[in-house]
């Protein structure tokens, strides 16, 4: 066989120096970080990195921070398997590897002018708040821009500071609830599921785009509520999670019928995934 | 067409080993034939069906993306010499088409062609099917292709690697042998081939009920040998190896027929049956392969059906799809 033009090195992770590692939730860090050789991650909101800890293997995270914010990037991890515990032990000043960028952004050339439904539940507002960063450096490229979060409870609440920032600010409209509230938490919020944030919404469906990232479960219901309020399938944006070993189309694991989530994802227009099996 | 008879096998091989590391097919003390090295083995290029995928010569089963030592990383170099592989029959070599074309696209994989890039592949073809049936030729797919007439080797260059190979050979095909290669060309597509395409058509027609793979599910038992033996099957996972001095990062090939194939870190299983399993099997070559690569990725050469302990190879999976269903 004669020559192909290969990328080299497509499984060799780049260095990374953690700037600083914050608690964000009991079970959720966020790190801070840039590559060692100062070059960009060169991202886009939406897109996912594999982080790659020696010993410990790799697991794909998305970018939690806006390319608009410079040349430093976050991550916001849960500690839920060998890596990510092993990560949560790391400070400031170690390192880890990291391949990447990889899959398809959030359709940004399409948001623009529209008013944004941005839903998130979970430590889905990781990859979301990428976005809400990005209309936030770029105020004047969106429509009105409407946040809803559900978290588990007031304690599993991911970005308080920013959340309770956005729901101040005059750009966005920001509304939160919680699952269910323990007895001994401060919370006097909302609580109910996610799903109860959206009936009392307004919106002109010709003219708004909702996007949706969170666990499995939510998406079907937060779905059907939108579709009621007469959003059309093409208009409703979801980011899926799958077990991305690879992240670059290989590895098989990710797949969504012909559909490769890493690579043709992991966001999708729910109008390209809606008839898949399992793909929801 | 020149021709090489059994007499000169051994010269042959022994002139190639000077340019490239060889992988032949070889009797192995069991009686099972692998493509392996000649040091395995004797060399048997008639006998009874490979079992193994030939196509783990250039993605093997476990092979090592990097090593890290002393904060220093490491990919593994390309072979010395690059490989000469015979003993692809032409459904072989369909397979390897097509997964060349998997590992090229998009994200190019550096791991994968640092083995098949600059290598040679040679088709086998003729009366060397199992109990010496007929394999109708390849007539490409390959750098060359060895036909047996049943008294000699009939050899068919196709790329300029293959015509200096078989540059000193002699040319003199007798005719007969000509003309049975032509023949043996035309030979019809077979059973399974036609069964094959008819399921594809009812499973992209969503005509197959969820019922159907519960029962078909029912029936396995995980092994894995379906995906072990496809040569178009590809999916690996990805591990760590830690030792006193190093960490040896490497893919090893995974099975979508077992449980945590698919499972994410939230415990969410997109594939959390036998009955999903089963069906993501057979769905992915047949249906979901076709979407995105215009084209069937089962090359029906029956390695599956062989291996299944529970009779729910592709081509008795699509039997039955067909007889129930259309």
């Amino acid at each position: 066989m004669s020559d192909v033009p290969c990328h080299k090195s497509l499984y060799l992770p780049s260095e990374c120096e953690i700037i600083a590692v914050t608690d964000l939730t009991p079970g959720e860090k966020l790190f801070r970080v840039r590559r060692t050789d100062g070059a960009p991650l060169g991202h886009l909101p939406g897109q996912f990195v594999q982080v790659s800890l020696l010993g410990w293997g790799e697991a794909p995270i998305s970018v939690a921070s806006s390319p608009t914010r410079g040349g430093v990037f976050e991550l916001g991890v849960r500690r839920v398997g060998s890596l990510t515990c092993a990560m949560h032990l790391l400070s400031a000043g170690d390192t880890l590897g990291i391949r990447g960028p990889f899959g398809r952004p959030f359709d940004l050339p399409r948001l623009h002018g529209q008013d944004l439904l941005l839903i998130s539940g979970g430590c889905g507002l990781a990859p979301m708040r990428s976005l809400i960063q990005y209309c936030e450096d770029r105020p004047n490229e969106f429509g009105r821009i409407s946040i809803l979060y559900g978290a588990k409870s007031p304690a599993y609440t991911l970005f308080k500071d920013e959340l309770a920032a956005w729901e101040a600010s005059a750009r966005f409209a920001c509304t939160l609830t919680v699952d269910s509230s323990p007895g001994g938490e401060c919370y006097g919020g909302s609580v109910g599921l996610i799903t109860s944030l959206i009936p009392p919404l307004t919106f002109v469906p010709d003219n708004t785009v909702a996007v949706i990232v969170g666990p499995p479960a939510m998406y079907r219901a937060v779905i059907a509520e939108l579709k009621r309020k007469g959003l059309p399938s093409d208009r409703i944006v979801v980011s899926l999670e799958r077990q991305m070993r690879c992240g670059v189309g290989k590895c098989g694991h990710c797949t969504i019928e012909h559909l490769y989530c890493c690579q043709d994802g992991p966001v999708f227009r729910l109008d390209e995934i809606e008839n898949l099996r399992g793909a929801l | 067409m020149r021709v090489l008879t059994s007499d000169r096998l051994d010269r042959f091989f022994a002139t190639l080993a000077q340019t490239w590391e060889l992988r032949l097919p070889i009797l192995l003390p069991d009686g099972t034939r692998v493509i392996g090295s000649p040091d395995d083995g004797p060399i048997a290029l008639l006998g009874i069906a490979i079992l193994s995928k030939p196509t783990a010569a250039f993605f093997p089963q476990q092979e090592t993306l990097f090593t890290a030592s002393g904060g220093v990383l490491e990919e593994p170099l390309a072979p010395p010499r690059p490989l000469f592989v015979l003993g692809f029959t032409p459904r072989d070599l369909a397979c390897l088409r097509f997964i060349d074309r998997f590992f090229a696209d998009g994200w190019c994989d550096d791991i994968y062609f640092r083995l098949r890039q600059n290598s040679v592949v040679a088709g086998l073809s003729g009366y060397c099917g199992p109990g010496g049936t007929l394999l109708p030729p390849a007539g490409g797919d390959c750098d060359l292709e060895l036909f047996w007439d049943g008294n000699s080797w009939l050899v068919i260059p196709y790329s300029e690697a293959g015509e200096a190979i078989v540059a000193e050979l002699p040319d003199t095909a007798p005719p007969e042998a000509v003309e049975l290669f032509r023949l043996a060309a035309m030979t019809p597509p077979d059973e399974n081939e036609i069964v094959i395409k008819r399921a594809s058509e009812l499973l992209r027609g969503d005509r197959v009920p969820d019922s159907f793979w519960a029962e078909i599910g029912d029936r396995c038992i995980a092994c894995t040998g379906c995906n072990l033996a496809c040569p178009t099957c590809t999916c690996f996972g990805v591990q760590d190896w830690r030792t006193a001095t190093q960490v040896e990062r490497s893919r090893m090939w995974d099975s979508c027929q077992l449980d945590g194939f698919m499972r994410e870190a939230s415990g969410h299983n997109p594939l959390g049956s036998e009955a999903l399993r089963t069906r993501r099997r057979i769905h992915h070559k047949l249906a979901a392969d076709p979407e995105r690569w215009g084209e069937i990725s089962c090359f029906v050469c029956g390695r599956c059906d062989a291996v299944c302990p529970t009779g729910i190879g592709i081509f008795a999976v699509a039997r039955e799809l067909v007889a129930r269903f259309g």
